[in-house]
Parts: C-alpha cells; sequence; structure tokens
C-alpha cells in the first residue's frame, strides 16, 4: 500500500490521513503500475494547456491525473467530456481504481474541471503571465530520474536552466529548519565537496540545512535545484527570494509542480519532498528533529530505491534524534555518514578500489582514498607559522589562547595564521573556537581505526573487528598480532 | 550717598561653556527691596540672601534701597552662583561703599554668608570665554587661581573674601601678572588635574580609580582580547568583548588607563574644561591622563548624553579624549544606546531642550563588554546555554544594527583553559603595550594631522592612508569575498588593517595586517552572508 502522507511512504496505514489526502490531491495509489499514456512524442498546443489546466485543479494529484487521462485519452478528451451534461459523475467514475476501489477523485474537484472546461483563462493566465517554463511528463527534457519515480508530477514548473534537472549525478542535501551552526556548516561543507565533483545539489529552498546547501552551491558556482512547495509567486519563505533568483541565475533551477499562484499549505511539503528524492540519486540528512519532514525526504528516498545517508550526531541532541531513529529503524539501505570523504565513496562520487563497495560507475572520478590523504601533504603547502598552528588546531587545540602556548608564537601571528588556514578551507571557526575541517580534518580522520586496512568489509564482523584490534595496536606502535592470537580474542 | 548704576562683568556656566554675563546693578531710592532680573535659577535666585549676609558679616551694609539687578544678555539663562560676587561688588559699588572705576574686570565666585569667597565648577571655561572677549583681568577665588591661570590671555587676581575683591578693584591696575605657562606632559603633578590630596573624583562621577587599575602582567590568556585592545587604543576603534561571565572582561577594562598615552595641549585643555565645569573641586593643572568612564548599565538617556536643568555633560562628554567603557551593553537602555550613535560618528553631542540647546564634546574610544545571552552560556566551549532559542540571537539585537555597525573589533571571549593559567609564559606588561599605542598613535598623527586618528577615516581617505599594492588590494578582495563583506565590512577592515601596521610601524598595509584584522569580524557580518546564501 503506498500511500503519499504528511508521514511519507513509510507513515503508519492506520493514520487517519484520507481527509487530508485528498485535500493534497494525492491519494491511495493504485495496487498496479499507474496507466500512463504512452509518451513518444511532446505534448503540443491545446493538449499541452490542457495538461496545464488538469494539473491546476486542486484536488487532481498524479493518481486522479492518470487515471482521467486514460480514461478519455488525452488531455483534451478530458476537457471535452467535461463539457458534456452529467460531466461530475463521468469524471468522478473515471478515477476509480481498476479492481473496484473507490474513485480519487472528489466531485467538487470534478466541478472544478468542468468550470475549467468551458473557460480555461483563470488557470492558464497566470502560468503565462509568469513566465514559468513548463515541461510535462510527455516531454523529451522530462527528467529521467524524476520518470522513474512512482506518481511522478505530470507537469513541472520551473525558473531556471531544465537541463540542471538531468545532470549524471544529483545529490539531495536536507534536514531541518532549526539547525545548530555545526549543522548549517556540515550542510554547506558537504554541498561543497559534493558539488566541487560535478554532482547537482538538490534541496527545498527551506531555512536552516536546505538554504545552506543551496547557498554552498550557488558560491561555489554549481548547478543547484530548489523543489518548492507550492508555487513561484508566493515563495516560501519569502526571505530566500534573493537565494531563488542566485539559483536560477547560476544555471540551477527553481522547480514546482504546483501552478505559480498556489499558496503552499501544510500537505504540499510532505507531496513536495518526494521530487526532492526523486531528482536525486542520493538524499543526505544532515540534522533532523524527531518530527522533521527531513525525514520524509528520507522515507521516499528508501521508497524509490534511491540511496539515503544519515548524518548521526551525539546522542541525547534533540537536533539529530530524527536521524538516529531513522537509522536505527530503516534497516541496511539507510546509511550512516561517517565523513565526508566516506560519503564521497558511498555516493559514488569517488572512486577508491579500497573502499568502494560498489562497481566503478561512469563518471566517478579517482579521488584520493579517504585517509589517504596525509597530514604532512596537507601541511607541506602552507609556511611555518601556518603550519604550525595548523598542526595544534589538527590535534584538537580550539582556543586562540591554546594555540599560543602550544606555538610559542605572539597572539597576532596566530591570528595571522588561522586567517590564511581559514580561506584555504582548513579550519573552521565558531564562536572563537577553531577546529580542523576539509583536508585537514580527513588527513585527522586518517588516525581513525575504522578506515585503517586495504581489505577491510564491514560486512563480515569478525574481519572487521580483527581489523580493529590491528590498526589499534599498530597505531601504538605494537608488533603485529598473529592471526591466530587476534581470532582467539574476538572470533 | 551718591546712588549710581554699577555695571560690572561675570560670567556663568552653560553646559561647558563659559558664557560672559554683564551685571547691573542699580540702587534706587524707594522701598528697600532687592529684585534679579534676567532669568536666573533658583541657585541664583538664592543669590539675594547670600549677598546680603556676606555684605554684613564682611563689615559692609546692605543699603535698604531698592536694589534692582540685572543679568543681561536677558535671554541667557543663568544658573549657578558664580554671579554672587559680581552682584555683592555691583552693591557696593551703587551704594558708593567703595569708589573705584575699575574698567574691564570681571568677577566670578560664590559667596560665603560670612563674606568669604567659593569656588565655582566650571572657573576655567568662564575664564576662557572672558579671554576670548578680551577680558584680561579677572577675580576669581584663591583656591581657584591656577585654574583660572590655564586660560590664555587672563591674568587672575586671587580674593579670598568679599574685603579683598574690594580693594582688588580700587586698585588701577593690577600687579603685572606673569604669563603662565601651561604646564608640560611629566610634570610632577599625576596628570589628572587635581589636587594630589583631593579624592580622584567627586561623589558623582564614576571615573576608573588608580586603586583599581590592573596591569596587563597581571592578565592571563585571553591573547585575542589583549590584542584587540591594543588596536582599539592606538586606532581609536569601537571595540566589543563578548563571552560567558567571569572571563574577564571586567578586568581587561581596568588595564585601560595605563595603557593610553598623555594627552597633548589642545586634548588636555578640552579635557581640563569638561574636568572644570563637572568638577566640584578646583582643577590645579591640566588633565593630561586621559579620562576612562565605565557608567553603569542604568545611567539614564540624560546621564549618558547630558542635559538635566543645567545642561550638564553627560558620560559620552566626560570621556572626551579618553575611553567610554559599557559593561553589560545590551542592558543599557534602548535610547541611552542608541544616544552613543552620534558621538561615535560626530565625535560630538547636541543636546537640545525646549528653548535650549548645547553641543558637547564627545571623542572617546569606545570599549564595550556583554554576555553572549541572558545566561551568559551561549557558545561557551564548557557549558551548555540554557535559553530558549532564539533568545541569543534577540539579545545581540538588544543592541541596534546602526551601533553594532560602529564596532570595528569584535572579540569573542571563552574561558581560559588551566593549563595557559599555569604556563610559565610571562605576559606583556602594561608599560610594553602603551609603547607601542603611544608610537602607533604618533605616527597617525603625523598622517593625519588633520583628521585625526585612524577610527575615523572615511571611505577615500582610508584607500589612500592604507597605500596597498596590488598583492595586498587582492587578499583585501579574497577575505571580502570569503567574508561576504559589506562596504562598509570593508571600510573596517582595512581601518583595523590600517592601525595593525601603525602598531607594526609599517608604511604601507601589508596582506598579514589584512589577515589579522579579519579576526576581529563581526558576527552580524557572517549572519549576513548566511541571509544572503
Amino acid at each position: 500500500m503506498l500511500g503519499i502522507g504528511r508521514r511519507g511512504p513509510l507513515g503508519r496505514a492506520d493514520a487517519p490521513e484520507v481527509g487530508g489526502l485528498r485535500e493534497a490531491g494525492v491519494d491511495d495509489g493504485p495496487d498496479g503500475p499507474v496507466p500512463w499514456p504512452a509518451s513518444g512524442g511532446a505534448v503540443l498546443g491545446a493538449e499541452r494547456d490542457a495538461w496545464i489546466v488538469l494539473a491546476g485543479v486542486s484536488g487532481v494529484g498524479p493518481v486522479s491525473f492518470a487515471r482521467l487521462v486514460a480514461a478519455f485519452g488525452s488531455g483534451g478528451a478530458v476537457l471535452a467530456a467535461a463539457r458534456r451534461t452529467g460531466a461530475v459523475a463521468a469524471l468522478v467514475a473515471a478515477t476509480h481504481s481498476p479492481d473496484g476501489g473507490s474513485p480519487t477523485l472528489a466531485p467538487s474537484s470534478a466541478a472544478e474541471i468542468v468550470a475549467a472546461a468551458f473557460d480555461a483563462t483563470p488557470l492558464l493566465a497566470p502560468v503565462r503571465r509568469s513566465g514559468v517554463l513548463v515541461i510535462t511528463l510527455a516531454d523529451e527534457e522530462y527528467p529521467r530520474r524524476l520518470r522513474r519515480i512512482d506518481l511522478p508530477p505530470p507537469v513541472l514548473f520551473l525558473y531556471g536552466d531544465p537541463a540542471a534537472l538531468d545532470r549524471d549525478h544529483a545529490v539531495a542535501i536536507v534536514g531541518t529548519r532549526r539547525p545548530t551552526t555545526v549543522g548549517r556548516e556540515t550542510a554547506g561543507r558537504i554541498a561543497d565537496a559534493v558539488g566541487g565533483l560535478g554532482a547537482t545539489i538538490v534541496s527545498g529552498l527551506a531555512l536552516g540545512i536546505d538554504a545552506a546547501a543551496h547557498a554552498a552551491a550557488v558560491r561555489l558556482g554549481t548547478p543547484t535545484v530548489a523543489v518548492l512547495g507550492g508555487g513561484h509567486e508566493r515563495l516560501y519563505p519569502a526571505a530566500h527570494r534573493g537565494l531563488a533568483r542566485a539559483i536560477a541565475a547560476g544555471g540551477g533551477a527553481v522547480v514546482s509542480e504546483f501552478h505559480p499562484d498556489t499558496v503552499p499549505t501544510r500537505g504540499t511539503f510532505p507531496r513536495r519532498n518526494r521530487i526532492i528524492s526523486g531528482l536525486a540519486d542520493a538524499t543526505v540528512v544532515v540534522e533532523a528533529g524527531a518530527r522533521s519532514g527531513a525525514l520524509t525526504t528520507a522515507a521516499w528516498a528508501l521508497e524509490q530505491g534511491r540511496g539515503l545517508h544519515l548524518v548521526p550526531g551525539r546522542l541525547d541532541d534533540p537536533a539529530v534524534a530524527g536521524c538516529l531513529a531513522f537509522l536505527r529503524e530503516a534497516g541496511p539501505e539507510a546509511r550512516i555518514v561517517s565523513g565526508i570523504p566516506e560519503l564521497l565513496v558511498d555516493l559514488d562520487l569517488v572512486w577508491s578500489p579500497a573502499t568502494s563497495t560498489t562497481e566503478r560507475r561512469p563518471g566517478a572520478v579517482d579521488g584520493p582514498s579517504p585517509g589517504g590523504t596525509s597530514l604532512e601533504a596537507v601541511l607541506a603547502t602552507l609556511g611555518p607559522a601556518e603550519r604550525a598552528v595548523a598542526h595544534e588546531v589538527a590535534a584538537g587545540r580550539g582556543s586562540v589562547d591554546e594555540l599560543v602556548l602550544a606555538t610559542g608564537g605572539p597572539g597576532a601571528m596566530v591570528l595571522v595564521a588561522l586567517t590564511r588556514l581559514e580561506v584555504r578551507g582548513l579550519v573552521l571557526e565558531t564562536f572563537g573556537r577553531y577546529r580542523a575541517a576539509g583536508p585537514l580534518a580527513s588527513a585527522n580522520a586518517a588516525g581513525r581505526p575504522a578506515v585503517r586496512g586495504p581489505h577491510l568489509s564491514l560486512r563480515c564482523p569478525g574481519l572487521a573487528s580483527r581489523v580493529l584490534v590491528y590498526s589499534y595496536q599498530f597505531s601504538r606502535g605494537a608488533a603485529l598480532p598473529t592471526s591466530s592470537h587476534s581470532e582467539s580474542t574476538w572470533a | 550717598m551718591p546712588l549710581v548704576l554699577a555695571t560690572l562683568l561675570s560670567a556663568t556656566l552653560q553646559g561647558i561653556a563659559g558664557r560672559i554675563v554683564r551685571v547691573e546693578v542699580d540702587v534706587a531710592p524707594g522701598l528697600p527691596g532687592f529684585t534679579i532680573v534676567g532669568l536666573p535659577d533658583a541657585a541664583l535666585s538664592e543669590a539675594r540672601e547670600r549677598v546680603r549676609g556676606a555684605l554684613r558679616n564682611a563689615g559692609f551694609h546692605h543699603p535698604p534701597r531698592r536694589i534692582t539687578v540685572n543679568l543681561a544678555p536677558a535671554e541667557l539663562r543663568k544658573a549657578g552662583a558664580s554671579l554672587d560676587l559680581a552682584i555683592a561688588l555691583g552693591i557696593l559699588l551703587g551704594s558708593d561703599q567703595v569708589q573705584a572705576s575699575p574698567g574691564r574686570v570681571a568677577l566670578i565666585g560664590e559667596l560665603g554668608l560670612g563674606g568669604e569667597v567659593r569656588r565655582v565648577p566650571g572657573i576655567l571655561p568662564m575664564c576662557l570665554a572672558l579671554g576670548a572677549r578680551g577680558v584680561r583681568r579677572v577675580v576669581v577665588p584663591a583656591d581657584a587661581v591656577a585654574e583660572a591661570a590655564l586660560a590664555p590671555g587672563v591674568e587672575p587676581i586671587p580674593v579670598a573674601d568679599v574685603a579683598e575683591a574690594a580693594d582688588a578693584l580700587r586698585a588701577r591696575r593690577s600687579r603685572r601678572a606673569r604669563p603662565v605657562a601651561l604646564p608640560r606632559a611629566g610634570s610632577p603633578a599625576d596628570g589628572t588635574g587635581l589636587p594630589a590630596d583631593a579624592a580622584p573624583d567627586g561623589p558623582s562621577t564614576v571615573a576608573v580609580r588608580e586603586a583599581t587599575v590592573v596591569d596587563l602582567a597581571d592578565v592571563r590568556g585571553q591573547a585575542v582580547a589583549r590584542r584587540a585592545l591594543e588596536i582599539a587604543l592606538a586606532g581609536d576603534h569601537a571595540l566589543l568583548l563578548i563571552g560567558p561571565p567571569g572571563v574577564g572582561k571586567t578586568l581587561l577594562a581596568r588595564t585601560i588607563p595605563p595603557l593610553l598615552p598623555d594627552l597633548d595641549d589642545a586634548a588636555a585643555l578640552s579635557a581640563t574644561v569638561v574636568a572644570s565645569a563637572a568638577s566640584p573641586i578646583p582643577v590645579v593643572d591640566l588633565v593630561r591622563r586621559p579620562p576612562v568612564r565605565t557608567p553603569h548599565h542604568t545611567t539614564s538617556y540624560a546621564g549618558m548624553v547630558g542635559g538635566g536643568p543645567r545642561m550638564s555633560p553627560g558620560e559620552v562628554t566626560l570621556a572626551d579624549q579618553g575611553v567610554l567603557f559599557c559593561d553589560e551593553l545590551p542592558e543599557f537602555g534602548r535610547d541611552v544606546l542608541e544616544a552613543l550613535r552620534q558621538p561615535l560618528e560626530d565625535g560630538f553631542v547636541s543636546v537640545v531642550r525646549v528653548g535650549r540647546s548645547a553641543t558637547f564634546p564627545a571623542r572617546f574610544t569606545f570599549v564595550a563588554a556583554m554576555n553572549p545571552c541572558p545566561c551568559g552560556q551561549y557558545g561557551a566551549a564548557d557549558r551548555t546555554c540554557t535559553c530558549p532559542p532564539g533568545v541569543p540571537e534577540r539579545y545581540l539585537r538588544r543592541v541596534s544594527g546602526p551601533l553594532r555597525d560602529r564596532i570595528d573589533l569584535w572579540v569573542r571571549l571563552d574561558r581560559v583553559p588551566p593549563e595557559v593559567l599555569l604556563a610559565g609564559l610571562e605576559p606583556e606588561a602594561s608599560a610594553v603595550v602603551a609603547g607601542r599605542i603611544a608610537a602607533a598613535r604618533q605616527r597617525q598623527r603625523a598622517r593625519w594631522a588633520e583628521t585625526g586618528s585612524g577610527g575615523r577615516l572615511q571611505a577615500r581617505a582610508l584607500r589612500s592612508a592604507c597605500a596597498m599594492d596590488v598583492a595586498t588590494e587582492g587578499r583585501a578582495i579574497v577575505l571580502a569575498e570569503r567574508e561576504g563583506l559589506s562596504g562598509r565590512g570593508m571600510d573596517r577592515l582595512l581601518r583595523v588593517a590600517r592601525t595593525i601596521a601603525d602598531l607594526a610601524g609599517d608604511v604601507a598595509v601589508q596582506p598579514p595586517h589584512l589577515d589579522e584584522a579579519a579576526r576581529f569580524r563581526s558576527p552580524v557580518d557572517r549572519m549576513a552572508m548566511w541571509r544572503a546564501g
């Protein structure tokens, strides 16, 4: 049973959501495949207008849309049928599911279709006036990834470059609207790393994590796609008007399945989340509270068979409660983000023979294997003062006072070095405390046992724990234990 | 007893400026009476009783006539008791108890009932006003003669009581007074301009006392804040220290007085005028040490900018040529904080009341401290903030955007780690830092003889003063783009970099100066970066 509700596809089936579903225009889907009209040619002229009109009627979701078009043959035929007497009943009847379920179209929506059939101007004029691009499911340009999901939106409206929806790699980065500073920065770093490898960043233009991901992509100059929960003319949140403009101007796209003047409501955002995950190869959730809408996106990603990666956090931290709960509940498909280099490998953006668990994907770059960047290699590019400061920051000295003490340099020297490291993306500052970032952070992560060893496979618990023992003792400078000794301890 | 109209000069204090008052005393036949006309305030109206008593007890008599005292100009509100002596001598001249044609002589002083002449606040600005109008001979209270002598062109005649004042008028000419040289910096005086045995300040003032001054050598850790303080005092930059309670914000503020260099002659005279007007005890010397004012956050609007019935100067004016330190900045009243914008921008403050207005000098270095949030722990490394979400942001916004814009240096302080507290590093002493500050200020003065110091530089003058080469300009652009700096933010960066270069003794701003300046950025700039995306 597939449902699109506020809780997403993994929402409890017994939840009383039927009313809300009708309102949102999406409802219980058919048990069989949705009978889509044969696509093959572009929808042109009057037929295209008919699709726009049907998609703009409140209460007509992808399922009703598909059944109507299938029942009457084309969008134009639906409207022609709506002009005949008794049309409301006929339209409602046409949306009965094949196995005799209840109709998905409410009589009020059918009445709206009838009204639009006689005068389509109220629905078409705002679309033309706003100048949004229209892409229908029958068009060649319809994004391939989105076409493959259940219930793809029949019509997409967008500003910007439609090509941004269909680039080779796309990663969705979503999260709470009220992130911590660290969460915001993490989102930006992931977007930097992912966008830097040429992938499109998909997100929802919401406050918080979404905005941080979009902003990082805009700064980087890489295309990014914002999926709206309402119409383009009713941009929500209005504070992100400038960000939306920058996205559209920077080769990205601001896209919505809603007519430009659609007011976003509580129901429209969960519905839009299926498009966010559907436009991406994988979804990364950075911070999500227990009831965060980002979890709907995560659930959709699993439902659509896409990758899902969740950034963990401290136990008991409400900002990540949703991520942790999801990691526990969702099973092995939900991956944990143990570091940005590891994430890049998991996303198949970076291919490394040692750690990639999948076949090499076309287009993946030969990145340095995670943990392969040595601290010394990063430091070699720096001046002596910066090197000394970078060393201490990587060792966890966070305050300027500690750095002054550790390097013995005057305060002014430490400050200059910190700015230089920050500009190179090697340190990050929060409230006057510094921590390693970028290559410095991942070089530091090389010391972590879990990514050591060329034959490490987490699929084999016994092997993994043996490697852990090796790495641990190796890092302590002890001699390698014999394998029998190791197995007698752990096997 | 021939009755004549007597005219004498005196002066009163309006705000911190002396205003010349012509005292006309008419002793006429008629019903005995004593009227003062010409907008006297309450203290001046009571001059009738003081003058009557003083004349009787000094061996003169108060004539039983119709005495009318007119104070010209009539529209000027006269305040205080500085006109007592002139009124009394006017009565003596008018009733012919003293025969003299004093010529251009002015009298300043308050009378006691025993006939003694007492000091009033503001002797120096009054003498400056008189001297500027060519009045050379000024009769002043004996204990204020040194203060009066600070006014160029004025020959003060010290008198202890009414009888001596009468003698002074009878003398055709005073002894040829020696020109009094301005005391040099480094004179034995302590530089406060106040007598050595006097309390450093009166009950109404809150200047930092010597006893509470801390040497920088006693401050361990807080390297960023120390450096920021040095830059702020060297370049006249506004500095804001943000940190949890107990990390040493107030302690750092107490290190300020010994870091400030002595005032030059013009600044010292300006500071002395303020001290003279505000101090209840006589000023004996030029104020060479810059004032450091630390008003409490309950200070009222009038207390901060000045005003009140007598248009008294406020804290911003008392801090003129020195430092104004506002602890717990967001706790100050909103209107009080807003009032700081004008002096921070212009170096003076205008106080306008119905029918009256005054402009006070208020050129001070602004140093402020605050907690990051009401509970104080927001962003602290080792504690958790218990404020509800959004409250820390609102707390910062209590300091309005325009005021935050004027703050060049933002420093985030945190608790000093114990290993730093116990480390063997010997922190620099105040004297060393003060030497660098004085040298930097010297370089600035040499460069901008007319525009003042670095904190006040505006865009174009700033660019030319920085004298950046192509590489440095490129660095500035990289930093500005990274931080998402506005034009104002860029100016801030360059101003601070200019001062850092001055501290280093460099003629041109170099990339390292910019790199260091970037560390004192405002968190508001970063917020703007998030918003702009």
